[in-house]
This record gives C-alpha cells, structure tokens and sequence, in this order.
C-alpha cells in the first residue's frame, strides 16, 4: 500500500464498502458457507448444550463459537472473495479506476469485518434468547473486542490470499485456520493438547478475542492483536497480488 | 504537447525479456496505433504506461508522470480498456455502470455512457447474460467514465460485430477530436489504418517500423497485382514480378505508373490483363513486412 493510502477520498470507501457488502449479500454459496454455518454452530452448539447440560455450559462453548465465526466469516470470508476477485481479475479492474490499492482493500476488509460483526451480534442475541446465555457483562469492551478481532482476521484473511494459488482451491487452503482457531479456543470440545502448545495457541488473534470475552482482560488481547495487525500488514506489502499467477 | 513519452523501455518476466527498449511519442489528442502479433510485447507496453507494472529499464512518462510512481494521480487522468478484465457477473449493465460511478471522481452520467458504448439498450441485462462484443462495449464504458484525458485501449473492438466496430470508430475519432490521446492495440489492421495518426510495429519485443501513418504508407512499395497471360513468362513482362499462385505481383513506389507500363506492353502484344488491382501500400503489407 502506498502513502497516499486514504487519500482524499471517504466517498471511494464508502463505494467500495458498499460493493463488498453487495457481492457478499447477493452470492448464496458464501452465505451458506459463511453466514449460515458458523451462526448455525454459534446457536446450535450452546442451543443443544444448554438443554443437555448447563447454561454455563452453553456459555462457555458460545464464547468459544466465536473463534468459528472469527474464522469463517472473517478470515475465510474475504480469503475467498479476494481470491475469486483476482482470479476473475476484478481487483484488477478495481485498479483501473481513481482508488489507491490501499482503499481497495481497505473496503473490502471493513465490509467484511461489519459482516463478521454482525453476526456475532446477532448470535449473542439469539443465544440470549434461545439458550439463556447471559449478555456480556462489558458490553463496550465485548464490542470493542469483537470489532477489533473482526478486522484483524479480515486483514489476515486478506493477506493469506497470497499463498491460495487459485480461487477454486479459497475455501480448502482457509481449513487449517478454521480446524487451529476451533481447537485453540475449544469450541471442537475438550481435545488434549501438549503444554507446551497451549501458550502458543493463546497467541492466535481468534484464542485472545476468546480470553479476552472470558476474562474481560482487554489489553493483552490488544497488544496480540496489534501484532498480528502489523504482520498482517507487511505480509500484504510483500506479497499481496492483484492479478493471478501467468503461469 | 506529448502526451505520453516512453523512452528505452525494458520489462522482463521471470528472465523473459518482453519488451527490449521501446522508444514512441504521442502527441496530445493524437490516437496512436500500438501493433505487433500476440506476443510481440504491446500488451506489457500498455501495462507498463497504465501503473500496472513497473518499467526494468528506460523512462516512461504519461501527461508528465510516472504511471507507476504516480499512478493514483494518473488514474484519475486515464481510462483503460484491458484486454482481459472481469466483470460482476450478477450485476446488470445499469448496476455495473453505477457501481463504476461510485468509483470515480466527476464521472459521466450513467445514461451518456451507455449511450456512447452502444449499450442503451442492454441497461437492464446481466453482465453473464452479454455477448463478448457487449462486454467489450462495456468495458469501453467504463473506461470513458471518467472523461480521461488519457485512453488506453488494448485491442478494443475484438468480439465485435461490424457495426458495433464502426460505432465504436465513430466514439474513438470523437474522443480524439475532442482532445482525448489515444493508445491503441489491434489486430485489425484496418482499424488501425483508418483510426490512427501515428503508429509503431512491435515484433519480438522492439519497435521495427514507427511513424506518421501516412507518411510511412506513402513511402512503401505499392502494389500491381494482374493474373498472368497465358504464355507469357515472368522474364518477358517490363518490370519484375512474383508469382503468387496464378497473380503476378509488381511492388512498384508507384504503382499507377507501373500499371501503366504493364498495360502499355500488354496492349502492343494484344494481350489482356485480367484482374488487374492497383493499390498503394496498406497498413497490411507494412505489417507483414515488418513484423517477420
């Protein structure tokens, strides 16, 4: 991204928010896959859970579904509308025209973020409702949490596109992620894992948005996520590609 | 005034040198025609001069910037119909335009451009539903959306029907008389020939053949092309001919004089010249000349 990243011009990321968020509305197949999942997982696993066992069961596995839909709506949701863009050469496109590469991508990860928002927003209500799962104790803080890891895993989602040779292979190359931010945050259930694992996985973007909703411990969780944004970043200047591969 | 100055211009791809120090000029509200077979380095050129690439060697420079340096200035100031670029499929013509609205600063409005493009009529059809020659036409809307001082087009009116192609002519001289410099690449040579001012010939990667369109026809061989008499041979005629197939073909500087020499000698020996064609050197024959 160059200097002139948000240079002048509030109504070209307003235009590309908007085309994000209509590509991302009008595609039934990324809805499935993105949207009707994870909420799908978010409500159904603490929904299930609290009739079996407990609400503070079914609190505990919420707070860990959000890693789900940190990593499918967020992360693998731009992972493939990125790829699919470039592939189509639609980022290309996008380049001919009067926005910086930054404001390009800037739209798509905030319109993705808002999504991933919003769907965190709508299953905390849902499992309210439908699964007596308390409210958030500091609704700020769990806005200010959830909004900022929402925008991390897009960015991240963003920059791995770099290493998905072709849109077609988008959803099977953002798997892994998915599997190691279920596993880290426990929402596949109690899987053993080494000792020595387990502080490597609290630094994942999904596992302190987890710990950080847990505990209400915001500013460890901000400086992991910090970091990650600055990976994020550089990962994007280094090797982000706008077009596919020639050969 | 230039308008675009590409000096010594070298671009590689992994170790293949596409374009080997490229030298043009293009004066203000001139069209220029870019030409060379598919792999003689024009669409890197163009890519090169629109930002998308970064020059290896040499100096290129569009309304005074450096497209790659520069080239959120520039695009403002450009238009650019890629040979390949997608659409959103699910959009409409009318939504796509709109959304490309949305993009730019100060653009036509929605309506005029179609107009332009010669896709009023298609406003309400999705884009996947659009024949090649309408996507093409598209494109060629969207890049005159923001009135570009500066328009690139890579192989405009491939797809098109004759008429659309003679519309889309009709728009480019327009543009070009309303002080809009023009870049284009085509294969069809015509087109080439009866739009551009200027043009250069690419072949592997250099310029082989560059000028003033007219001058540089003017100053080729023209052609006499006549079937050849029965038993008459090659040797017998006034001036040396190939045989290509049944057709004698005299390239002469001039060739009404030519013709006049042949039909002269054809008239004293009773002999008639069937098929006699007469033409001054086309943009086709440079070509084929050059681009070996």
């Amino acid at each position: 991204m160059n200097p002139t990243f948000l240079e002048g011009a509030p109504m070209s990321l307003i235009a590309t928010f908007r085309l994000g968020t209509r590509l991302f509305w009008r595609d039934k197949a990324v809805l499935l896959g993105t949207v009707v999942t994870p909420v799908g997982l978010a409500v159904g696993m603490p929904l299930l859970l609290n009739v079996v066992e407990s609400a503070s069961l079914a609190t505990s596995v919420f707070q860990s579904a959000l890693s789900l839909l940190l990593a499918i709506t967020a992360f693998m949701s731009v992972t493939v509308a990125l790829t699919a863009q470039r592939d189509q050469l639609l980022l290309k496109r996008l380049r001919t025209t009067g926005l910086t590469d930054g404001q390009i991508l800037f739209g798509q990860i905030v319109s993705t973020a808002t999504q991933t928002v919003a769907m965190i927003v709508l299953s905390t209500v849902a499992v309210r409702v439908l699964a007596g799962v308390p409210l958030p104790d500091d609704p700020l803080g769990f806005a200010a949490i959830v909004i900022a890891g929402s925008v991390v895993m897009a960015l991240l989602g963003a920059a791995y596109t770099a290493a998905v040779p072709r849109a077609e292979l988008a959803s099977a190359y953002t798997m892994p992620v998915f599997l190691v931010a279920g596993v880290s945050a426990g929402a596949m259930g109690p899987i053993p894992l080494p000792d020595w694992l387990e502080p490597v996985l609290d630094l994942l973007p999904t596992t302190a948005v987890v710990n950080a909703v847990r505990t209400g411990d915001l500013a460890v969780a901000a400086l992991i996520l910090a970091g990650w944004t600055v990976a994020g970043l550089v990962a994007i200047r280094l090797w982000f590609r706008w077009e596919p591969r020639r050969s | 005034m230039t308008a675009i100055e590409v000096n010594g211009l070298r671009k590689s791809h992994r170790g293949f040198e596409a374009v080997k120090g490229v030298s043009f000029e293009v004066g203000e509200g001139q069209i220029f025609a870019l030409l060379g077979r598919n792999g003689a380095g024009k669409t890197t050129t163009i890519e090169v001069l629109a930002g998308f690439q970064r020059a290896d060697g040499g100096t290129v420079r569009v309304l005074g910037l450096d497209p790659y340096a520069d080239r959120t200035a520039l695009r403002r100031r450009t238009g650019i119909m890629l040979q390949e670029a997608g659409f959103f499929p699910d959009l409409t013509v009318a939504q796509t335009v709109d959304t490309w609205r949305g993009l730019i600063a100060a653009p036509r409005p929605r309506d005029e451009a179609l107009e332009l493009a010669g896709l009023a009529g298609k406003r309400g059809t999705k884009v996947r539903q659009l024949s090649g020659g309408e996507k093409r036409r598209l494109d060629l809307a969207l890049a005159l959306l923001g009135r570009p001082d500066v328009l690139f087009l890579d192989e405009p009116t491939t797809g098109m029907d004759p008429e659309a192609r003679r519309a889309t002519w009709g728009v480019v001289r327009d543009l070009a008389g309303q002080g809009t410099t023009i870049l284009l690449t085509t294969h069809y040579l015509e087109e080439a020939q009866r739009l551009a001012s200027t043009m250069a010939i690419m072949d592997a990667g250099e310029v082989v053949a560059a000028g003033d369109m007219a001058e540089t026809l003017a100053a080729q061989a023209g052609r006499v092309a006549f079937r050849m008499p029965a038993h008459v041979h090659p040797a017998d005629l006034p001036l040396p001919v190939t045989l290509e197939g049944g057709t004698a073909v005299c390239r002469a500087e001039d060739p009404d004089l030519a013709a006049q020499t042949l039909l002269t000698w054809a008239a004293e020996r009773g002999l008639r010249l069937a098929g006699l064609e007469v033409r001054t050197a086309t943009l086709e024959d440079l070509f084929l000349e050059s681009a070996r």
